[in-house]
This record gives structure tokens, sequence and C-alpha cells, in this order.
């Protein structure tokens, strides 16, 4: 059994003003394997980040269901665990402070909470920072303790929401082969959503590609380049099929959007 | 149908209902002796002495004198707080010059130089309106110097690209970007105008809201003290209003960056 | 709701860094301009300008000043009214912050609250003088009382702020952690909020110093205000502008002080 399974999973919005209801998410179908790396990826509106968030248990399914290792996904638990795209972190601790934030809220009972946090902190190469705020970190700095904050509470799932959306071109292309360097070491399942289509490829086994008009699956596309890997498979030509392959997708979804705002 | 116009003016509705029913727990609380009515008057009892005031013209009186002085105290202090703040906020040099009597005038309670004010002007009139004038001041004066100096600096160069004088620039980036900052300012110094005229009342005056209130002090009458007491309160707050919802019109472009 | 203050306060007076060889340009026109100011204020009575028994003259003050702290009882008076603002201000906070947190998190006690309570700040609490002075008498309990009242609301107002205006990121991040309410109350909202809470004290600090002069001003028999009042009355003019100089240089103190521990707050919102 995969370990996380969704089956026709819907999600229903009601907008602010009258009764008009509209489907983020309908139909939703995919199976999970545990130590799988997923990037989901596709357009603005197509609700990627909105079945992440279901996922993680913040928000509530209107169809359907979600699964983790057999059991119903019905709020947030300590075996999933959240990188936002925003870092997120408390202003008022300090690196080693945030990391701990999580670890405490889960009243963490595997040894000592500085001593995990140091190992996740220095895991995720920021050991000489640990005691500097938030405010002296560099974007890609604060990210990286936003991940070492979430692999701190050891999640059996990491979801991470456009984590490097934020940053600019070159640290984001660094932040990805970290990402791997970390994520070798224990291989967690990951659900990673994303809207460039490089960093979909680059990371994942598997890459989920979602459409619009409501949030569905389109194509689910096996990534078989070989581990670990490094910048040098951004060359490759099956690299470059599956970026064919992919923009293909989202060209298909950009005719159909209106970018610009007719006034009435 | 009804729970939604409860959610849209949740605001309103709750708050007036606060209002109403701080004043019923007025009443109940000196009814059931919870506190003595010498102390504080009864709700009833201040509306009747506010009617009987109303219709011997103290009232009238009273909320003119007040209003005399805040209106000639709130105008000398927007006109030198916004001239002085235009000046400081464009030219730094200014700005220095006039920091340290700022600062000064920031940390010092006006009111202990009343006794100053009284040896120079007099009792009365004069040293009232001086009082609230730079009770006022302060905001008016710093809100126009923040509003000039952090002037959106891309609007500025976006203008200098495009051939403007630094004139220009204070009277079509500068100055109208200040307005919002500005409206702000002056609902503040409102609040602070009225303060410094009914304080300045309460010492040395024949007219007025803050006389009043000392003068029936002084013969323990409470009941008529406390319609002087509460008109007070409401001209604050009827005040502020009127400003806040000027504040709120000239508002309308600026996004949340600015604050 | 607006939070409870929209002024700019006077920028920071750009300090003469610790290399005095080299001041700042403002803060060189700065010291120019009270230089300016003080030799025209000496000056002015003895040219006939202006009268110098209205406006008396640097050198008579620093006199003056001499005088007072060395046989005026400074130090009794002194003492008065800072018990006064002390008592007043300490049980304004004792009271206002658990309110304003409290009622914070409660978005109906905020509709609730808020409108009485701004009322209640704008309103010039100080009008209540003479009925404090019915109900407490003459002695400190009015002051402390006057003191108690500039405090409370704008600490009440701006915790409260402080607490409905968390970065709701913030919450949602604890939240997939699976924080519980009251976690969420005492580790995010509560340490949030204490910017706020600070520049709530930092406003109260002006209105308790005003409450404790203006009391002793209106009814007192000892205290910095009363001093005041005496040598104002008695036109002694330099020895009322030390007395006013030394409640200002009281204000300017604290005042710098809450700042100081404000802006290394501040730095946590530098994003």
């Amino acid at each position: 059994m995969a370990q996380i399974e969704i089956r026709d999973l819907g999600i229903d919005y009601r907008k602010p003003k009258g009764d008009e209801v509209f489907s983020a998410v309908d139909g939703v179908a995919l199976s999970v394997e545990k130590g799988e790396f997923v990037t989901i990826v596709g357009s603005s509106g197509c609700g990627k980040s909105t079945l992440l968030m279901a996922v993680a248990g913040l928000v509530a399914l209107s169809r359907g269901s979600i699964r983790i290792d057999g059991k119903d996904v019905t709020g947030p638990g300590p075996d999933r665990a959240v990188v936002f795209q925003e870092a997120s972190l408390l202003p008022w601790r300090s690196v080693r402070g945030n990391v701990k934030f999580g670890l405490e809220m889960q009243r963490w009972s595997g040894g000592n909470l500085d001593e995990r946090a140091m190992q996740m902190i220095r895991l995720v190469g920021l050991g000489r920072f640990s005691d500097y705020q938030p405010h002296q970190l560099s974007g890609g700095m604060r990210q990286r303790v936003n991940i070492a904050r979430a692999l701190a509470v050891d999640p059996e799932v990491l979801l991470m929401d456009e984590p490097f959306g934020a940053l600019d071109a070159q640290t984001r292309e660094i932040m990805g082969t970290e990402l791997l360097r970390i994520w070798e070491r224990d291989k967690k399942t990951a659900l990673f959503v994303t809207h460039d289509i490089d960093e979909a490829i680059f990371l994942a086994d598997k890459i989920v590609v979602m459409g619009r008009n409501p949030g569905h699956i389109k194509e689910v596309i096996t990534v078989d380049l070989p581990r670990p890997r490094d910048e040098e498979v951004l060359d490759s030509e099956d690299f470059h099929n599956l970026r064919k392959r992919l923009r293909a997708h989202l060209a298909e979804d950009m005719s159909s959007m209106q970018l610009v705002q007719e006034v009435a | 149908m009804i729970a939604e116009l409860f959610y849209r003016r949740q605001a309103l509705i709750l708050g007036t209902l606060s209002m109403i029913g701080l004043v019923v727990l007025w009443q109940i609380a000196v009814d059931g002796g919870f506190i003595n009515p010498f102390f504080i008057s009864t709700p009833s009892q201040v509306w009747t002495e506010f009617v009987a005031q109303f219709e011997d013209g103290q009232v009238a009186a009273n909320v003119g004198a007040t209003l005399y002085c805040f209106a000639w105290s709130m105008g000398l202090a927007t006109v030198a707080g916004i001239l002085l703040g235009m000046l400081a906020g464009w030219f730094p040099d200014v700005e220095a010059a006039l920091e340290p009597f700022i600062w000064f005038k920031y940390s010092a309670p006006t009111v202990a130089f009343y006794p100053l004010f009284v040896a120079w002007l007099g009792y009365g009139t004069p040293t009232i309106i001086a009082i609230a004038f730079l009770f006022a001041l302060t905001p008016i004066y710093a809100n126009t110097l923040s509003g000039i100096k952090n002037t959106d600096r891309d609007l500025a160069r976006a203008a200098r690209s495009f051939g403007a004088k630094p004139y220009d620039i204070f009277f079509r980036v500068a100055l109208p970007g200040s307005v919002p900052v500005m409206m702000a300012g002056l609902r503040l110094g409102v609040g602070r105008a009225l303060t410094g005229v009914v304080v300045a009342e309460l010492f040395g005056a024949n007219a007025g809201l803050g006389y009043a209130i000392t003068y029936y002090g002084q013969l323990m009458q409470t009941t008529r003290m406390m319609v002087s007491i509460v008109i007070v309160i409401l001209l604050g707050v009827i005040l502020t209003q009127i400003l806040s919802f000027l504040e709120s019109k000239t508002d309308s472009w600026r996004t949340d960056t600015g604050r | 709701m607006r939070s409870a203050e929209m002024t700019a306060a006077p920028a920071e007076a750009k300090q003469v860094s610790f290399s005095f060889l080299y001041p700042s340009r403002s803060a060189v026109v700065g010291t120019l301009a009270v230089l300016l100011f003080l030799v025209l204020w000496q000056v002015a009575p003895s040219m006939g300008w202006v009268n110098g028994r209205f406006t008396s003259q640097p050198t008579e003050v620093f006199l003056a000043a001499i005088d007072i702290f060395r046989n005026d009882n400074f130090l009794y008076h002194a003492r008065i009214s800072l018990t006064e603002f002390v008592a007043g201000f300490a049980l304004a906070i004792v009271v206002s912050i658990p309110l304003g947190v409290l009622l914070g998190t409660s978005k109906i006690a905020r509709y609730l609250i808020d409108p009485p309570l701004m009322a209640l700040y704008i309103a010039p609490t100080l009008v209540l003088l003479p009925i404090l002075v019915i109900w407490l008498g003459i002695d400190m309990a009015p002051k402390i009382a006057v003191v108690f009242l500039g405090a409370v609301f704008p600490i009440v107002l701006n915790t409260m702020a402080g607490m409905s205006e968390a970065d709701p990121k913030l919450l949602r991040m604890a939240r997939s952690f699976g924080a519980s309410k009251f976690d969420i109350f005492s580790r995010v909202l509560v340490p949030g909020s204490l910017p706020a809470l600070l520049t709530g004290i930092r406003l109260a600090v002006g209105r308790a110093v005003l409450g404790v002069v203006v009391g002793e001003l209106f009814v007192s028999q000892a205290g910095i205000g009363y001093q005041l009042n005496l040598y104002g009355q008695a036109m002694r003019i330099d020895r009322l502008l030390v007395y006013a100089l030394v409640v200002s240089a009281f204000g300017y103190t604290l005042t710098i002080l809450v700042r100081s521990v404000e802006n290394k707050v501040r730095d946590w919102r530098s994003k």
C-alpha cells in the first residue's frame, strides 16, 4: 500500500459575497510511495498549494479522502511537517530557538531538544549561525532554518510549498542542490510544490502536473534520472525531453488564462 | 438576512451596544448601592441636569467658549505645524536646528510651564489658546515632517528623470504623498488641542467646560460636573471621528507600506 | 481599528558618534541652534527687547539651579512626585497588560471594548481631577489616580492591537506543527505583541508625567508641581524654569530608555 493515498479529493470554497461555490480542486487521485520525492507543478490557480495544504491537514476536504499510512488526515499531525514559502520564523527567537519550536509544540520526547536542534542546524549548513536572529539572515539562510525546523520533528512526510519561490534565481539553484543533499540522508517522502519547471524535474522521482478550472491532475510523469543528481543532469537529453513535455502542458494553460483583467 | 446585516456592521453594532451597556451599568451600580451617587451621580440625574443647563443656555455658553479656544489653538497649530513640518521635511538643516527644541517640547509636559504662561499672558483666553496650541503642535509637526521626509524615493526619482525641478517635486510628489500622514497628525492634534483647552480651563478661566468642571467641583456638585465631563468626552469623540472620516477620504490610494 | 498611535515621533537625534572628532552635520546644526537660542535669551533682557522679569536669563536659571539643589528641599519634593508617578504607572501596568492580552484574543471582546476605550483614551481624563479630588482627597491619591488613568488606556489599546495584528503566516506555521490554542497564545501571540506593548508604554510615559504635573498644579501640598505653582505665582521665573527643566529631563530620560528597548525589539520587524 502506498504511504500517501489520495482518493477522489475535492475542496470547495464559498465566495465571500453570496453563495457561489468554487472548486479549488476536484476529482484528484494520487498515490505516493514511501521515500518518493514528488513534485507538483502547474500554472497559478491549478490548486497545487491547496492540495498540499489538504495533505498537511490545514484545509478541510469537501469530498474524498487522504490517507497516510492507512490513517485519515483530519488535521495537522506529527507525521507531517510543512516548509512554507515564507520562512515564518519567530523573529524574537534565534536560529536554534526557531528550530526547537516544532519540537516544543509536539512535546518531543526523543532526547535533548537542544542537541536535536543543533544536529539539524548543522545538517542544513548553518552550524556557525545557531545564535543569529532571523533579521540577520539572508532569505536563503532563513529557508534553511525553515527546513531544519521541519526535519527536526522527524516527520513521515515532508511537505514543501514553493519554498524557494521568494529567492532569487541563483540562490534557488543552490538551494535545490542543497535540498537534495539533505534529503539523501533520510530519503523522506516529500511533496514539493513549484511553478518552476526545471526545479520540478531536477528534484523529482515523480512529477504531478496539475491543470486549472477546476484544479485536477493532468498527468503523472516518472523521472528516471539517476541519483544523486548534480547540475550536469540539467543538460542531459532526458531532461530536455521532460522539459518540453511540461512546457507543452503549461502553454495549454497559459492560452486559457486571461492575463489582463478587462475593465467592464 | 438579519444575521448577514449583523455580520457586516458588527463593529458598529457592538460598539453602540457597549456604550449603552456602560450607561446601564452605571445606573445600576449607583441604584444598587455599589457606588455612592455623591461621587459619580447617575445617568438619569445627569440627563435631567443636562436638559436644565441646556435650556438656560449654560451648555451653549460653555461649549461655545471651549470651542472658540479650540478653534483658535487648532488653527494656529495646523498652520504652524504644517509650515514648520514642510520646511523641516524638505531642508535637513531646518530639521536639525529645530530638533533639540522639539525633543524638549516632546519630553516636557507643556503644562509644567503653565505658571509661566500665566505670568506672561495672564489668566484667561490667551493662555488657554497658547497651551492648547503647544499641545496640538507636536503631532502635526511630527507627522508633516515624517510625511515629507519619507516621500517615496522611487516616485521622486521617476519625476526627476522627467526633468522635474525640486520645486515641482515638492509640490507634485512630496506634498500630495504626505497628505495621509498629515491627516493622521491632524486627527491626533484635535484630541490634544481639546485636552489642552479643557485642562487649561480647569485652572484659570471664567467660561468653558473646564471652568464649569472646576467651578462645580469646588461646590461639590457632582451632577453638574458630570454634565460637562460627559460633554467633553462626547466632543472629543465627535471631533476625532470627523477627522478620521476626512482622513479616510484622503486615504484611498494608499497601500499599507506607508505605515 | 487604527492602532492608537500613528504619529511619527521626532526623529532620533543623530547622536554624535563615539568618535568625537567627526560629529555629524545635523548634530552641529542642532547644537548651534541651541547655542544661538541661549545667547539670544541671555542678551534680550539686557538689550531691553523683552522684560527680564518674565523670561529670566540662562545665567539666572543656572544660579537658581545651584541654589535649589542645595537649599530648597529639592529631594523632598522630587521624591513625592516620583512616588506618585511610580505608584500610578505600576498600577497601570499591572492592570493594563493582562487586560490587553486577554481582550486582544477575542474578536467580540475587541469590538465591544474598543469604542469605550478609545473614547476614554481620546478624552482628557485630566478633567476628572476635580471629581478625583472629591473622592480621594488632596494628598497623593488623586495624583496617582490621574497617572493611572493617563497610562492605562494607551497600554491596553496598543497591547490589544498587538495581539490582534499577529502575522497570520506565523499562526499558520504554528498550527502546522500541531500547536494547541494555548501554545499559540503563549508562544506566538504574546511575544509577538511585545513591540506594540512597548509603544503603548512609551505613549503612556508622556501622559503619566503630564498627570503628575497637572495633578500637583491643581492641588498639592508638596511636590515638583507644587513648587512650580509657588514660584509661578511669586514671579520667580528663574526658579520656575529650573523645576520645569527637571520635569522635562525626567520625561526625556524615560522616553529615551523606552525608545532604546523599542529599538532592540524593532529589529525583529526588519525582514
